[in-house]
């Protein structure tokens, strides 16, 4: 199921010119500013690998074909997951590497960006805060995926986002709040950076983020399980 | 709506039953819930006892579905591969089994190292019976199998049908190919507004209706009829030469034919069929 997925993924010509177009940008980026700067292009790859990631089968009726054979449920949607995770690691490695060489062989040799950090360890937690961010929205997008059609997954993330910024701009003090616990709990902000330098592993946010990518991906599992699939038409 | 309605249905072990039907009868839906992709809003449906998305009764099912629906980037042979793979084959003999189920289904080796998006119609029929015979399923299910084909995959599919028949593979066939479902299945079932309106045995000692047409010369029209009817056929007689009677057996059409041949009327054509699309005009008309 995971070599399907990143083969279906990486054989698709579209898909690879837009992971081609986002890195190159994200390699522009992390030349300029360094790797402390973030991912934060590279986010986007998350949302173009994982969209669809379900929806797509079941409206080819690929699904059903792959699901008349001895195959759970659950283990075609936690493979699609981790396609996912594996097709977005690959993009982050392939552009971590390619940045490291980019830097290392014409940027650190001009005057410019010398004071940014491009060492290999920024750049390893640079790449690891946007894959494990990458991994929660991509559990939320495997969640909507499994009962919206085609890429309406991405209009459901857009929605999450939407519902949970919103009440920051109200002037009622308890719907603020409540958006805000809403949002810790939902989408778990986590201090990547410095959890993957040891600080703060076991804390409060690293539990909600893990409750939330459980419950996302328990939830994914529990639609899909019960989910019909009618085929064609007579 | 109502896709389905008070459906009831057993088919035995080795059987092969064929859906007949108008489109939006519900064959399709019905296949859907026999391979438990869909579940009715009442009753049960039960396949050697398990559910049908039991994964024991699953490991031995083959399916193919009326429309081909997969990685159209993916090669054939990548194809069949997964497909042995996902049904639990050995990954050692993926190669060998692929190539051999596709040489089975008249797919030739450079066509397997095709995109599947290059496939013509027939092409991706032939793949998708191949996938659907990997590992000699027990259970088939098959929609439209040899939709799109050419004559010679009609053949095709109608051989890997009977082959899968001798093996005692159980068979639910839905297939607008009238003729193609008159020679492989024992048993039809016509659906109509998502109810089950009539079944016919075509084979054995119930099967419930044949009819035998003989062609002669129409010189000879009059006198065929007159000795058929001396032989206990009530003859319907048409004027290009053609006589249709009911027959209860082959034998039977067998001993019309002889004592035509007795007489000296030359025979041009003789066969004895269910005439399926003569039933099927009727539960239509109904």
């Amino acid at each position: 199921m995971i070599r399907r997925f990143v083969r279906q993924k990486f054989g698709s010509a579209g898909l690879v010119v837009a992971l081609a177009v986002l890195g190159f940008v994200q390699l522009l980026g992390l030349a300029a500013r360094g790797a402390a700067a973030g991912f934060s292009v590279a986010n986007w790859a998350i949302l173009v690998i994982a969209a669809g990631s379900v929806s797509r089968d079941v409206s080819s009726g690929a699904l059903q074909m792959i699901l008349s054979r001895p195959i759970r449920r659950t283990h075609y949607l936690f493979g699609r997951y981790l396609g996912i995770l594996l097709s977005y690691g690959l993009f982050l490695l392939a552009t971590s590497v390619l940045a490291f060489l980019f830097v290392h062989l014409i940027v650190l040799r001009t005057a410019h960006g010398a004071a940014a950090d491009y060492s290999t360890a920024a750049l390893a937690v640079g790449a690891g805060q946007a894959f494990l961010s990458g991994a929660l929205q991509a559990a939320i997008l495997l969640l909507f995926s499994t009962f919206l059609p085609g890429i309406a997954d991405l209009l459901g993330l857009l929605l999450v986002y939407l519902v949970l910024n919103l009440p920051q701009f109200s002037q009622v003090p308890w719907l603020r709040t409540a958006g805000q616990r809403a949002g810790e709990n939902m989408l778990p902000p986590v201090e990547w950076a410095g959890v993957l330098r040891g600080h703060g592993v076991l804390g409060a946010a690293t539990g909600r983020w893990v409750f939330a990518l459980t419950v996302y991906l328990a939830l994914a599992a529990i639609v899909f399980s019960r989910r019909e699939l009618p085929y064609g038409q007579d | 709506m109502r896709a389905l309605d008070g459906v009831s249905l057993e088919v035995a072990r080795g059987e092969t039953l064929g859906l007949i039907g108008p489109n939006g009868a519900g064959k399709t839906t019905l296949l859907t819930c026999l391979l438990g992709f869909l579940q009715p809003d009442q009753g049960s449906i039960t396949v050697g006892g398990l559910a049908p998305d039991d994964l024991a009764i699953r490991s031995r099912t083959g399916y193919l579905p009326e429309r081909l629906g997969f990685d159209r980037e993916l090669p054939g042979r990548a194809f069949l591969a997964h497909h042995w793979r996902l049904a639990g084959g050995d990954p050692r003999r993926a190669s060998a089994e692929v190539e051999a189920a596709a040489e089975r289904v008249g797919l030739e080796r450079e066509a397997l190292k095709r995109r599947l998006r290059s496939y013509s119609r027939g092409m991706l029929q032939r793949i998708g019976l191949a996938q659907a015979l990997l590992r000699d399923p027990d259970l088939l299910f098959l929609d439209e199998p040899a939709s799109g084909t050419d004559p010679r995959g009609v053949a095709l599919v109608r051989e890997r049908i009977l082959e899968a028949k001798r093996r005692g593979a159980t068979i639910v066939l839905n297939s607008h190919q009238l003729p193609e479902v008159e020679k492989v299945c024992d048993r039809i079932v016509f659906l109509s507004e998502g109810r089950l309106t009539k079944t016919e045995s075509l084979r054995g000692e119930t099967a419930s209706r044949r009819r035998g047409l003989v062609r002669v010369p129409p010189s000879h029209l009059v006198e065929a009829a007159a000795l058929l009817s001396s032989e206990a056929f009530a003859t319907d007689a048409k004027p290009d030469g053609t006589l249709r009677f009911a027959v209860a057996s082959d034998e039977e059409m067998a001993r019309a034919v002889r004592a035509l041949a007795l007489a000296g009327i030359p025979v041009y054509e003789a066969k004895a069929s269910a005439e399926l699309e003569e039933l099927f005009a009727e539960k239509r008309d109904e």
